[in-house]
């Protein structure tokens, strides 16, 4: 009755009967992914307090955002580097002397952003007073702390080892520190960073980070994807042999297929919680995740990367095709966390959602 | 009470003097004070049945924790211009206006209201006037606080030990410590601790008045509460009283009477602040049952893991020779 009352045409997913536009295929594309179909009339017949939300909305800003950004990048650079340093060739050697540097200067502005956003930023140093594997958090804060340690010790010796510390006896000794060894633990702590943030949100009372529970595995992948766009975007700026490079792409493809089937996962598994990240509403923010998520920073760089692998090699246009898919997987990557953030926001807000989650 | 601290933190001092390596420790990490006396579990029962939107809860509590009052404003709602528990609110009166409920027994009524209202009974009256006793439109109050969880999702979340349980079993915040890195907002499934963004930007809520509960007196809001509404005492004391109360109103009629946390089903371990309700949860702006954030960690890395281990591997293969 209630809904009835109300014109068809407020209705966020009426546009479909109208014409096509973005909002049209953007709702349509919600609906297909999430499997859930919103009826106005249903909802609006669920009882709940005027509408006050039940949770209290995160205080996270623009600086997890970054954080979560750039902590996949320092992940993801030291994870590939590794690899490609324990199982690549000698010409590989630029993807490990390129990823361990890139590691080391995304992880310098980490700490920092973490810290800013505390509320007490002078107490930073209260997040070691316990170890707690219950919580995320605590398991983050210990995890950012050692893989610092593993990325600057890493990235240290590749300095000494390509001569900018200089010759003298340090520098030596440094060069001749097990390199690939210490990167072992350093990879395990790697993928921890890069997977946790999207554990650490799933871990939460908001539906639409906790419904399903692969949002850590969207992080990770994410971390790969972005990593490997970046490392080849350096490198496509020096003479790295066309060899090397392909390996990347062939890396960043598998990459992003997995975190469009990751996402596809989470979207399925969240159902009407994931309508804030995907639906066309006021509050909703479908309109950024299809054109600068999923559209623009997966499905085009992927299918962009696919005409590349698949046909043949004629150098400067690879290049700057190469060129263009790394800056457009680095800005999908970006919009992820950030859309992931303020859709939770929103999601938190939805009393009637919450509730509906919290139904068994 | 004094007297009896001073003289454990004598002989704790005493002890430490004993250990230097305990005393070297000591300079660096503090002194780590030893437990103190387990005490029964404390909590609340808020019976909404009694309750009669005085606020007077809500007074008690501001005064007594000496917390701020916000900028009034109209919520254009209802009575209930407090809005939400929040940093420097920790108990909430809801007023609770349910016109026009739908169930088995309202078109009977209606029915019979009608009748009554021909046959002269019921004497006029201008139109628009509620007729509580005789249809089903209803105004139901709650006063809301923070549930001290016996599984405590903010609890279980902070990442710098700032949340206890403490002696009485209620969930508290210690000041000195948090940081205010606001997991434990998002965390709680209920929307009760909140960080305070216009003050000293840490995490607030409801202490259940620990500093009266060490000195035997009874949480503000409880003896403020005129109707007994708020009641306070042993859970375990609490909970059988709440079961007895809710046989009672059933005996009565109040068929829709029911409990909310008494039983062990929420967050698996019940709530040592529970309500006694007159509908359904929801109608409270109470979830269900709100699954427990910590149970989702375990799934989410494994997930996590099998993501990486795909990619590492077809990394691996990508740049072997």
């Amino acid at each position: 009755m209630e809904g009835k009352r109300l014109p068809t045409t407020t209705t966020p997913f009426t546009g479909v009967q109208e014409r096509f536009s973005l909002s049209n295929l953007v709702e349509r594309l919600a609906m297909l992914t999430t499997g859930y179909t919103p009826d106005l009339d249903h909802e609006l017949q669920e009882p709940s307090y005027y509408d006050y939300p039940v949770l209290k909305a995160p205080v996270w800003r623009w600086e997890i955002i970054w954080y979560f950004f750039f902590g996949g990048l320092a992940a993801g650079c030291y994870v590939i580097a590794s690899i490609a340093a324990l199982f690549g060739s000698r010409e590989d050697r630029a993807v490990a002397r390129t990823g361990y540097y890139l590691s080391l200067l995304a992880i310098l502005p980490c700490p920092l952003l973490l810290t800013k956003d505390l509320g007490r930023p002078e107490r930073f140093l209260h997040m070691l007073r316990i170890f707690k594997v219950k919580s995320p958090m605590s398991m983050g804060t210990w995890g950012l702390v050692s893989f610092s340690l593993f990325s600057g010790v890493t990235a240290v010796i590749q300095a000494a080892r390509d001569g900018i510390l200089g010759r003298w006896w340090g520098a030596r000794l440094l060069a001749a520190l097990p390199q690939r060894l210490i990167a072992l633990p350093g990879t395990v702590l790697g993928i921890f960073l890069g997977g946790y943030t999207g554990v650490l949100l799933t871990a939460t009372s908001v539906p639409l980070w906790s419904r399903s529970k692969v949002l850590g595995a969207v992080f990770i992948s994410s971390a790969f994807s972005t990593s490997s766009a970046l490392i080849s975007l350096v490198l496509r700026f020096t003479h790295t042999p066309a060899h090397t490079l392909h390996k990347l792409e062939r890396l960043e493809w598998v990459a992003l297929l997995v975190e469009m089937m990751d996402l596809v996962t989470f979207l399925r598994g969240s159902g009407r919680a994931a309508r804030p990240l995907v639906g066309t509403a006021p509050a909703e923010h479908g309109r950024t995740f299809w054109r600068f998520v999923f559209g623009g920073g997966l499905a085009l760089p992927w299918l962009l990367q696919t005409l590349s692998l698949v046909g043949g090699r004629s150098g400067k246009r690879r290049n700057g095709r190469g060129i263009v898919i790394s800056l457009l997987v680095l800005m999908g990557g970006y919009f992820l966390r950030r859309t992931m953030i303020e859709a939770g926001r929103s999601s938190s807000t939805d009393a009637r959602t919450t509730l509906w989650n919290a139904k068994r | 009470m004094a007297v009896e601290t001073t003289l454990h933190s004598i002989t704790r001092s005493g002890q430490s003097r004993g250990s230097p390596l305990r005393a070297m420790a000591s300079l660096f990490v503090g002194s780590k004070e030893p437990p103190l006396p387990p005490q029964p579990a404390m909590g609340f029962f808020t019976d909404t049945s009694l309750c009669i939107g005085c606020k007077a809860c809500e007074v008690a509590c501001k005064q007594w924790n000496q917390l701020p009052a916000k900028d009034p404003a109209w919520t254009g709602s209802s009575y209930d211009n407090t809005g939400q528990l929040s940093a420097i609110t920790w108990r909430h009166v809801e007023f609770i206006e349910r016109i026009g409920r739908e169930n088995g027994r309202s078109a009977d009524i209606d029915d019979q209201v009608a009748q009554a209202k021909l046959d002269g009974i019921i004497p006029m009256m201008p139109p628009g006037t509620a007729l509580p006793f005789f249809n089903t439109d209803r105004w139901l109050m709650q006063s809301d606080v923070c549930k001290h969880c016996a599984n405590a999702p903010c609890q279980e979340a902070c990442p710098t030990g700032a949340i206890i349980r403490t002696e009485f079993d209620t969930v508290y915040v210690q000041q000195d410590i948090c940081n205010g890195c606001g997991y434990c907002v998002v965390a709680c499934p209920f929307g009760v601790i909140a960080r305070d963004e216009y003050g000293d930007h840490m995490a607030h809520k409801c202490t259940l008045c620990y500093d009266r509960l060490k000195d035997g007196l009874e949480p503000a809001c409880a003896k403020a509460c005129p109707t007994d509404s708020i009641q306070f005492g042993e859970v375990e004391q609490l909970k059988a009283h709440a079961r007895e109360r809710l046989g009672i109103l059933h005996e009565r009629g109040v068929e829709e009477a029911r409990l909310y946390g008494v039983d062990d089903n929420i967050l698996e371990g019940g709530l040592n602040s529970f309500f006694l309700l007159l509908d359904e949860p929801e109608v409270y702006n109470l979830p269900q049952h709100p699954p427990r954030p910590s149970n989702n960690v375990v799934p989410a890395s494994l997930w996590t893991i099998v993501a990486a281990t795909v990619l590492g591997l077809f990394g691996i293969l990508f740049f072997r020779k």
